[in-house]
Order: C-alpha cells, then structure tokens, then sequence
C-alpha cells in the first residue's frame, strides 16, 4: 500500500532539499549555474507542494496557510494534514 | 552549463508534451466508442484507461519543463525578455488547462463510462476535445515564440 499523499511528500521534500542546496551554495562557493538550476526546482516543488496540499481531501484553510510559508511550507502542511 | 539545461528542457518538453498531445487528442474519440460498446467491452474500455494514464503520468513528467526552462533563461541572463515572459504565462494557461480542465474531465467521463445515469454524452466528449485542441494551440504558439523569439536578437 502507497504511503498517503505521495505527491505532496514528494514536492516537500524537494523544496526544503533545494533551499538547503541553494543556501549551502551561497554560503560557499556560489556558483551561478547551482543557483539556476537548484532556483527553478525550489520554485516549482513550492508551486507543486502549495497545490497540492490545497487540493488534499482533507485540507483546510489552515493547511493551505501553511503550505504558502517559503521554503518549509510542504513540510509543515504535511505535518498538519496528519494530525 | 546553459548548453546543459538548454538540451535538458528540450528533451523534456518532447519526451513530456508528445505523449499528452496524442493520447489527450485520441481520448474523446475512444470514449465515445467504448460508451458505444457498452460496460462489458473491455477490448473498448482499457484502451481509454490507459490514454487517462498516459496523460496524467506525462503532465507530471511535463514539471521537468519549466524547471529547465528557467535553469536556461537564468543561465543565459534574459528572463526579462517580453517573448520569454509571455511564454510562460502561455505555459501557466497551459497547465492550468491540462490539470484543471482536461484532466479532471477525463477522469469524469470515465467515472461515468458505462453507466446510466448519468451516460457519457457525445457533447461532454466535444467540450473536452475543445479544451484538448487549446492546450495544443498554446504550446504550439510557445514553441514558435522560443524559435523566433520576437524582438530578440537570438532570434532565428
């Protein structure tokens, strides 16, 4: 059996693992082809992750708010959703 | 590295958009069939579930698109090009046509395939070739936008 909400979990995860390389990037050797590349999946995991948790049969207001947050909002929706 | 994404996003939006084009256009016309045939045909009916598939699996393969798109456009510095803009508010138009109208409408019409109450109506099955037909037109447009880039000195 699937683990629940797979897409959700999916985009979450990518947007806090491309925030982490994006900052880790700047932070370091700042190179801008990391910046172009790992900036454009941080943007769309968000997009994705927003959506979907939007979307959840279960989902509220609440959850919407909090999926919006940058950076850590698929992971907080997430947590919300399973309460 | 721009040659990189450059090649990346082309070979995504082939890999991603073909598939969604063709089954999204064969739909309609293997639901109709399949209605035609009646519930107890599965030689009609696992066709049109496996068109639904391709669709939605490709749409997702399809998220690789803008995300190499814009690696691309940032690597080459011209985000701020009109062409460049205006393609990805067609894209925006384009995805929200394919998730919100052409998906959803596939998965309608197959709930009720079969069924009585109600049936798949020929006229259900037209709406959603419509919506099909303007996906298609707008990624066909934002292909030749990105080829001409008007206004643009890289134009070819």
């Amino acid at each position: 059996m699937p683990r629940a909400r797979r897409p959700l979990r999916i985009a979450a995860t990518v947007e806090f693992a491309s925030l982490l390389v994006l900052l880790i990037n700047l932070a370091t050797v700042h190179l801008p082809e990391v910046s172009s590349l790992a900036g454009p999946v941080h943007g769309c995991a968000y997009l994705v992750s927003a959506i979907a948790a939007a979307r959840d049969p279960r989902g509220t207001i609440g959850v919407t708010a909090m999926a919006l947050v940058p950076g850590i909002g698929g992971m907080l929706a997430l947590r919300r959703l399973a309460r | 590295m721009t040659k990189f994404f450059l090649a990346a996003h082309v070979l995504a939006a082939i890999i991603a958009v073909g598939p969604v084009t063709v089954a999204a256009s064969m739909f309609p016309a293997a639901i109709r069939r399949a209605q035609a045939a009646g519930p107890a045909d599965t030689a009609s009916t696992a066709p049109v579930r496996v068109l639904h598939r391709i669709c939605r699996v490709y749409a997702a393969v399809g998220l690789a698109v803008p995300v190499f798109g814009f690696a691309t456009a940032s690597s080459m510095g011209i985000l701020t090009d009109t062409w460049l803009i205006v393609s990805v508010l067609l894209t925006g138009i384009a995805a929200c046509v394919l998730a919100f109208s052409i998906l959803p409408g596939q998965d309608t019409l197959l709930a009720q395939l079969g069924h009585q109450d109600p049936p798949v109506r020929r006229s259900s099955t037209v709406r959603l070739a419509m919506f099909t037909g303007l996906f298609n037109v707008l990624w066909a447009v934002i292909t030749i936008l990105m080829i001409v880039r008007p206004g643009s000195t890289t134009g070819a």
